[in-house]
């Protein structure tokens, strides 16, 4: 099949890899599953069928046609698989520190498919991940989803090469502790959060005025415009204000998250999604009204000061009031038992079982631009499911089989010792752990703005 | 070194009888002119290109150019004769993208209002300015070095930041001159970071060189419509606009340093979205990529280098669970397939070259014969070695064979370069002939005997330069056996007085040692590695941090010979 690719390739004279590679599209009928929907209610005893990929039939008694092979799910539950809107999984680079505004880079340059995690997160459900930049910028790098499809060299194949683009902003002790403290430039404080955003944004209007400008009087005769400099960081601004991309947003204390949305509304940008979001129950409304929701952790807090006054009410809170609200790992831990995460909405907040399988499903899916593609099981979406054994939102609950485009990429009885896809020839065998148990990944990589203070080798990381 | 010419030297003395030591020092007052440019090596097992069978003749070459090969040749008088007959004649080798030679230019002073975040072109490491001639020497020991491994031509590349400068392709000939083959050939780039500076990480690197890209090109634009137009503002282009122009138009290409398939990868989606000639050097890992190579016909260098087998060699099975002994086997099986990648590519049918840069030359002819005895041809091996780099860099025309006309390099060996045995006697670059002493091998020097390794033992203090100011401490190193062992003491990183740690894989090759130890910062594990170049009783090296960055490192032995 691949050779056959590759000869076809060759003989259009480009390369396998050059063209869009398509990615594997998997065909499969699951039969007599308790099947989660989350937007479509609960079928009892039913049957999924997929191909190529895509769900087609949803319903009872469905049978497979030829070559398609059957699972049969008796007893088991089936579920779209799970979203995660915040990971910093499978990515070689998280934060380019250096600046408050560094609009310019994209997490696509730096996926890594190699990554042990992503094979993890598939055991957990998780079928897609928004690969963030970091948090230590004002306005962060261009983020990448990613679709799980473990095994592949490509980075390109595990990229969802059809969601929209996003972009990570920061607000409060981060940015203002990296470019501030640690190297005595804007922003030193909330205020200066603002300001950066507010002349960014300003600057991208010129900038873009500049370039239309030279744009129309380029091809005329007699033309002595010179072309602006080219500045890839305002064109990406200017891009958000044309609404093409949407802003993720790490965030924690509500007067923050009302002052972007001050700052959004001044600039017409409706295209907004908070991240941490631990203050967001005290501007639900608002958040409802204007944005496209918040993404938080079930109940993790107080890591530092401005993350003080939080709850584990926050996500049923914000669920209630209207807010598009998902659940979120930031972590390549709890990317594992995301459904654990979504379950304790339940218990803080009562939240029934759709309202909480949506916030790890269909609210990311909106969150992230693709709940027309993924996040429900409905007919025509892409196949990512998951099938649990016990009800996912039991602590009992354990994946068995997880697929994405309808491939599975994680079986729970053909589960090895060791999945790793890359190991490396001249390193000896390392311990098995799972690093960042306790911290956030979102400040990866900014350590060396820190050493002022605390030599050359340090501790603090989040 | 340079025995021939001595002795042609008396020679010419004895038989003109009247030149006197003030005479000659008159022309030439370093004494060092050759007497004749003019050799023939005779009876010589002649491999004139990659896989050509040898053939016993002669090689007959003036002022550095051939002037002929083959069997009945006509030698003129002047010609010194090098009889070779039991000696094999191979074209000189020619390296891709090394840096032997090279000192890498101070960094400049910080401006007063510096800011981190939009630091100068040439603080961030963005230099494409310098050129690698200014900062070469022919007569630095690396250079003598690889030209002993059989190196005659060399693409040396510049060091420094993410556009480190140009490269030139230098021939190691002449002691006593540049020997410029091309200037500014290539530009040099790569995916580091500037520390604690934009761009830091390679996400930045990759963003600011598409924006130096597309600057350039505008900058060209604007040039072009100001000299073509009145009332256009004057057009303001920088240093590194101008040093990259060459680039932008196509008329040098990149050289990218791209170790993994994935940086590979990223190399070459920049040349896709740009547009540039890309040469790809210094790769190491990329048996997944290798179509992705073909189908896009880049160029690539490959590390000459095998992988460190100490991984393997450390594996201690016997006590290991079955997990683990599981592990143990994949980590056989990635070295296995890590030595077997070259074959790979030839397979492939890519015509690839080496890149030295960051390797050993006296380990160079054993990675090839590992090489080919993991499945790469000889005939490939050869051909990686002179016509591949040769066609690369665009020198095919006068470098790559022993042909009538091309330049007069050669690699003279005492047996087929394949085998473990063969040794290389001289090396002929320029038409300049050198000798390399073959040593008898003992049958006890396994590589580890005292003959020219230093003494490390003792008490040595070091300091090392960090962005954190300078630090220091206390290294003991001990000899047990063939193994060493000892202790270095550093700032506690969580604040307060010094630490010790023991060190370990440490590993005297020559004047240089390597070793590593673990610092435990905030619960995580970092391996600092040291490698030090000794001479008497002081080291010069580095001090380096996988994602930190190296940093310098200068040590004094205060009390040698410690035992314990």
């Amino acid at each position: 099949m691949k050779k056959l690719n590759f000869i076809f390739a060759a003989l259009l004279g480009m390369g396998l890899n050059y063209s869009q590679a398509q990615t594997p599209k998997g065909s499969v009928l699951i039969k007599n599953a308790t099947v989660l929907t989350v937007t479509k209610g609960n079928l009892e005893n039913a049957d999924v069928l997929v191909q190529d990929g895509i769900i087609k039939q949803v319903g009872q008694n469905l049978s497979a046609p030829s070559g398609v092979q059957t699972i049969d799910a008796s007893g088991k539950y089936l579920m779209p698989g799970i979203i995660d809107a915040h990971s910093h999984v499978a990515l070689d680079v998280v934060n380019e520190a250096s600046a408050p505004i560094v609009a310019e880079v994209r997490m696509k340059d730096m996926v890594n498919p190699y990554e042990i995690g992503i094979y993890r997160a598939l055991a957990g459900g998780v079928t897609i991940s928004h690969a963030m930049h970091g948090s230590a910028n004002v306005v962060g790098g261009q983020n990448a989803t990613l679709k799980h499809r473990w095994g592949s060299t490509d980075p390109a194949d595990i990229i969802m090469q059809d969601a929209p683009r996003t972009i990570k902003f920061a607000l409060g002790e981060n940015p203002t502790r990296v470019h501030g403290r640690g190297n005595n430039i804007q922003p030193r404080t909330r205020m200066g959060v603002e300001a950066v955003l507010r002349n960014g944004f300003n600057e991208a209007l010129q900038y873009k005025k500049s370039w239309e400008s030279y744009n129309a009087a380029k091809g005329q005769k007699g033309n002595t415009v010179a072309p602006p400099v080219f500045n890839e960081r305002l064109q990406t601004l200017a891009e958000i204000l044309d609404g093409k991309i949407i802003i993720h947003c790490h965030s924690y204390r509500a007067d923050e998250i009302y002052m972007l949305i001050n700052v959004a509304k001044d600039f017409g940008i409706t295209k907004l999604v908070f991240q941490h979001t631990n203050e967001g129950f005290k501007v639900a409304p608002e958040i409802a009204e204007y944005t496209m929701g918040a993404s938080v952790f079930a109940d993790w807090w107080a890591y530092k000061m401005e993350v003080y006054y939080s709850t584990a009410f926050n996500a049923a809170i914000l669920q209630k009031n209207g807010v598009i609200t998902s659940i979120n790992s930031d972590s390549a831990e709890l990317i594992r038992h995301l459904y654990h995460e979504a379950a304790k909405t339940q218990r803080y907040g009562g939240l029934t079982d759709e309202e909480a399988l949506s916030m790890i499903t269909i609210n990311p899916a909106k969150q992230l631009g693709i709940d027309d593609k993924v996040g429900s099981i409905e007919v025509g979406k892409q196949a990512d499911l998951v099938i649990f054994e016990g009800h996912p939102l039991s602590s009992y609950a354990v994946p068995q089989m997880t697929f994405v485009d309808g491939v599975k990429y994680f079986d729970i009885k053909a589960d090895k010792d060791d999945q790793r896809q890359f190991v490396s020839a001249t390193e000896m065998v390392e311990p098995v752990y799972l690093h960042t148990e306790e911290d956030h990944q979102c400040l990866q990589d900014v350590d060396a703005y820190f050493e002022a203070f605390q030599g050359a080798f340090l501790d603090e990381k989040h | 070194m340079k025995r021939q010419f001595l002795k042609a030297g008396m020679a010419g003395l004895l038989l003109t009888g009247i030149l006197s030591h003030t005479a000659w020092s008159q022309s030439d007052p370093t004494g060092k002119r050759r007497v004749t440019e003019t050799y023939a090596i005779t009876n010589a097992t002649i491999f004139a290109s990659p896989g050509q069978e040898g053939t016993k003749g002669t090689v007959l070459f003036r002022d550095g150019v051939i002037l002929g090969v083959g069997a009945n040749l006509q030698l003129p008088k002047e010609a010194q004769v090098i009889p070779g007959d039991s000696l094999f004649i191979y074209p000189g080798f020619i390296d891709g993208a090394g840096m032997a030679g090279i000192t890498k230019p101070k960094d400049p002073e910080r401006p007063k209002d510096f800011v981190s975040s939009a630091p100068p072109d040439e603080i961030a490491g963005i230099t494409p300015w310098r050129s690698i001639t200014d900062q070469f020497s022919i007569s630095a020991s690396q250079v003598d070095d690889w030209r002993k491994a059989g190196f005659t031509i060399s693409q040396i590349l510049p060091d420094g930041g993410m556009i480190p400068g140009k490269a030139s392709i230098l021939v190691l000939g002449n002691p006593g001159t540049v020997n410029v083959l091309s200037e500014n050939s290539a530009l040099a780039t790569n995916f580091r970071g500037s520390r604690g500076m934009y761009p830091a990480t390679a996400v930045g690197v990759m963003a600011k060189f598409r924006n130096v890209y597309q600057n350039t090109t505008l900058a060209l634009d604007h040039s072009k419509l100001y000299a073509s137009a009145a009332g256009v503002s004057r057009p303001e282009v920088t240093p590194t606009q101008t040093a990259m122009s060459a680039v932008v138009q196509k008329q040098i290409p990149v050289v990218f340093t791209a170790a993994s398939d994935l940086e590979v990868r990223r190399a070459l989606a920049l040349q896709k979205e740009l547009g540039f000639r890309l040469i790809l050097a210094g790769l190491e890992n990329y048996e997944s990529v290798i179509d992705l190579i073909k189908s896009t016909g880049t160029p690539v260098l490959i590390k000459l280098e095998i992988p460190d087998d100490k991984a393997i060699k450390s594996q201690k099975a016997d006590s290991a669970s079955t997990a683990t002994k599981a592990q143990y086997d994949r980590v056989k099986e990635a070295y296995d397939k890590a030595l077997k990648q070259a074959s790979l590519l030839e397979k492939a049918g890519v015509p690839f070259g080496f890149s030295t840069m960051d390797t050993k030359p006296g380990d160079a002819l054993k990675a090839i014969q590992t090489m080919v005895k993991n499945g790469l041809s000889e005939k490939a091996a050869l051909a990686a070695l002179t016509v591949n780099p040769a066609q690369i860099l665009g020198i095919n025309r006068v470098a790559g064979t022993i042909e009538k006309g091309k330049m007069a390099n050669f690699v003279i060996s005492n047996d087929s370069l394949f085998k473990e045995s063969a040794q290389i006697k001289h090396v002929v670059a320029d038409g300049y002939v050198f000798d390399y002493e073959v040593k008898k091998k003992t049958p006890k020097d396994n590589g580890k005997s005292d003959n020219g390794t230093v003494k490390v033992e003792g008490l040595w203090e070091y300091t090392s330069e960090t962005p954190a100011g300078s630090s220091g401490g206390e290294l003991t190193i001990a000899k047990e056996g063939d193994d060493y062992s000892g202790t270095i003491t550093y700032d506690d990183p969580s604040g307060g007085g010094k630490v010790s740690a023991p060190i370990k894989n440490v590993a005297v090759t020559g004047k240089t040692i390597t070793f590593e130890f673990d610092v435990n910062a905030g619960g995580n594990n970092l391996t600092v590695t040291i490698t030090g170049e000794i001479s008497g009783t002081s080291m010069e090296g580095t001090m380096s941090v996988a994602q930190f960055g190296s940093f310098p490192l200068s040590a004094k032995l205060t009390t040698p010979g410690l035992t314990f």
